[in-house]
């Protein structure tokens, strides 16, 4: 993997202040990725992505754009490559939507035609009409679509690299947890090389490739994937910084298919009672789950509630705690704390039983997810020691 | 101004009904249309007997009462100072001449003033803000009376040095609200600009003076209608103007040369206020 943004020994002084915002940081950006820069504020991360288009010029030190040096390029030429969302949005309420998403290719001499036909794609590809919208003003949108169409106005000039400073963080919460959604669709299907500047550790370990916890001065605490972040943080400021829920926030980020399920007895409900004593029987569980003719699971009986004789459409509770192998671990755990058995059942797209999930299962996710991303760092540790080129992750080994 | 939605807009008998109806009601109606941002630019969606009544009621008056006072001049019992100081060709040309004196002493300050603004609220230059600030607030702290003075003492007495005079005491009003319009627009749109690779003198054209316009222009306003009342003091220092036909009223004791003098002022204050006006109106950016 190449590397689309390079920054060595970045670093900005302003005057009247000892300490420089940005000190000596040496980061790679990947291409294809989105990569985050977080921390407390004041620790220099926005600092550091507006160095990266120049909006604040560094007081020394190099960036690299595709290879090239353009420090000290023509910084209006170099913007027009480098796309650029803001919080504030910044979308110029006297010109329609349509002439805002247009600045960047007008600046750039496209033709009417091809402004014209790239303005009905931006829109189509951030979930807007353009017939309705082409035409309106900023103060005719919500502040959802208003930041959709912040991210189509960077988009438009097609930049390989977009520079984004808390995006969505001016919104509410729904709209932050939609748009980020389609935000991770859209870079599903655009592939762009993003950074993206955020306070908010949870935005960071869902919306990262990657991602740079800093410190004062722009220093690098920890820079890797969130799963090795959260399992295993660099130092005690990247553990303070993430907080004690880390463990949660990695089963957010774990399915359910990634884990071993645990077995179950089982019996088919047209076995009959029998059937279903034996298979209780000769398991150490409380409860026996019973199945229909195609295999989905149906009610939980009890050995109490198999005595007798007669159907077994009635007996026992009803399965509800049901998760498909594409949840994810905290929605498995959540189903699990609201079932009475204490135990998740995992069904097929077809519904069929595949297994379960009890609190076992989970404890040795969270195991298996720390000795992963331990693994790795250490890995990358060895790699550092024998002398090898070391993968941008490494630094979280230092 | 061309009106592309018109005549569709208005029933057959649109304008004797909206010359009947309610004034706010039919404007309201016509800014809160949600559907004007799919209407042709250029049409604030105001029916033309809206627009009509809006930009020419206000003049209408104003021309009534023109007619009475000419009237008055016409036929009142005036003995013959009076009759000398009002003569019709008077008062048109002491009209005109004030009209010069406002209009020319407005177009060099806006000339001088806006770029001066400009000038001052570029990045590199904020710390001269306050100084030229100051030296306008200078001009508008003298009396009215001591710069015309002033101005006619260092040039000539007459036309000239009243416009002088005018320009530094307009001066003030226009260069503020140029600093103001410019300094209130929200950073964010300027760097949002600057991210995506304007230049400084394009941000300066596309963005930061369209935005600016309404302030601007509401200096020029106010500029013009204050320079409306301070011309008459050019009577003076001879600049002639309606000032004249009110201080030959004074001079003579003659009250009814006073009132028509005092007046035609006012009117023509009026008017310019309201032209002003409706000039603030059109040129401001759709979408604020």
């Amino acid at each position: 993997m190449t590397d689309m943004i390079a920054l060595e020994q970045l670093t900005k002084n302003y005057p009247g202040q000892a300490r420089p915002a940005v000190d000596k940081l040496d980061l790679t950006i990947p291409e294809g990725e989105i990569v985050i820069l977080v921390g407390p504020s004041g620790c220099g991360k926005t600092t550091t992505l507006k160095m990266i288009n120049r909006i604040i010029e560094p007081s020394s030190g190099i960036i690299r754009l595709q290879g090239e040096d353009v420090t000290r390029a023509d910084p209006d030429e170099l913007r027009r490559r480098i796309g650029y969302v803001i919080q504030q949005v910044g979308l110029f309420p006297h010109q329609t939507i349509g002439r805002n998403i247009a600045a960047v290719p007008r600046l750039l001499g496209w033709s009417r035609q091809r402004i014209a036909d790239r303005l009905d794609e931006l829109l189509h590809l951030v979930g807007m009409d353009p017939a309705t919208y082409l035409g309106r003003y900023p103060k005719e949108l919500s502040g959802g679509q208003r930041q959709r169409i912040g991210v189509a106005r960077a988009l438009a000039a097609d930049p390989p690299v977009m520079l984004m400073d808390e995006p969505f963080g001016a919104l509410d919460p729904i709209s932050r947890e939609r748009l980020q959604n389609e935000f991770l669709r859209l870079q599903g299907q655009i592939g762009k090389t993003i950074v993206f500047v955020t306070h908010d550790i949870d935005e960071a370990i869902k919306m990262g490739d990657r991602i740079a916890i800093l410190r004062e001065g722009s220093t690098v605490a920890q820079y890797d994937t969130p799963e090795t972040v959260l399992a295993a943080p660099a130092d005690d400021f990247v553990k303070e910084f993430i907080g004690s829920g880390a463990s949660l926030k990695g089963l957010g980020l774990a399915r359910v298919r990634e884990v071993s399920l645990a077995d179950w007895p089982t019996s088919q409900i047209s076995a009959g009672r029998e059937a279903a004593r034996r298979a209780l029987d000769s398991s150490d569980h409380g409860w026996v789950l019973l199945l229909d003719e195609q295999r989905r699971p149906v009610r939980w009986v009890e050995a109490r509630a198999l005595q007798g004789e007669g159907s077994l459409d009635r007996v026992g509770l009803e399965v509800r705690a049901i998760v498909e192998p594409t949840a994810t671990l905290v929605g498995a755990l959540e189903s699990m704390l609201g079932s009475r058995v204490g135990v998740v059942v995992v069904v097929d797209g077809s519904g069929a039983f595949l297994g379960t999930i009890d609190m076992r299962v989970i404890m040795s996710a969270v195991e298996v997810m720390r000795a992963a991303a331990h693994k790795r760092v250490l890995d990358d540790r060895r790699r550092v020691h024998a002398g090898q080129e070391p993968p941008a992750n490494a630094i979280a080994a230092q | 101004m061309s009106d592309r939605t018109l005549v569709g807009d208005v029933p057959p008998h649109g304008e004797d009904d909206a010359f009947l109806g309610n004034d706010d009601a039919q404007a309201l109606v016509g800014g809160t249309d949600p559907t004007r941002g799919t209407r042709q630019p250029g049409s604030r969606s105001m029916s033309v007997a809206v627009k009509a009544r809006r930009y020419l009621g206000f003049p209408a008056v104003l021309a009534l009462v023109c007619v009475a006072v000419g009237t008055y001049v016409a036929r009142a019992d005036l003995d013959d100072v009076e009759r000398r100081l009002l003569t019709f060709d008077r008062i048109i040309d002491a009209t005109l001449v004030h009209l010069q004196l406002v209009g020319i002493s407005t177009l060099a300050v806006i000339v001088l003033a806006v770029p001066l603004g400009i000038l001052v609220t570029r990045p590199a230059a904020t710390r001269l803000t306050p100084v030229v600030v100051a030296l306008g607030n200078v001009g508008q702290t003298i009396p009215s009376l001591g710069v015309i003075v002033l101005f006619a003492i260092l040039f000539a007495p007459g036309f000239k040095g009243a416009v002088f005079a005018l320009v530094v005491y307009a001066f003030l009003p226009i260069l503020r609200n140029t600093i103001v319009g410019l300094q209130q627009i929200d950073p964010f749109l300027i760097e949002s600009a600057r991210g995506m690779g304007m230049s400084n003198g394009t941000v300066l054209r596309s963005i930061e003076l369209p935005l600016a316009v309404p302030v601007i222009l509401a200096g020029v306003r106010t500029a013009a209608v204050i320079n409306v009342g301070t011309a008459t003091i050019g009577a003076f220092t001879n600049a002639g103007g309606l000032g004249g036909i009110i201080f030959g009223g004074i001079v003579q004791s003659r009250t009814p040369v006073i009132v028509v003098g005092s007046i035609l002022t006012a009117v023509l204050a009026l008017l310019l206020d309201h032209v002003l006006g409706v000039v603030e109106e059109v040129l401001r950016p759709r979408g604020l």
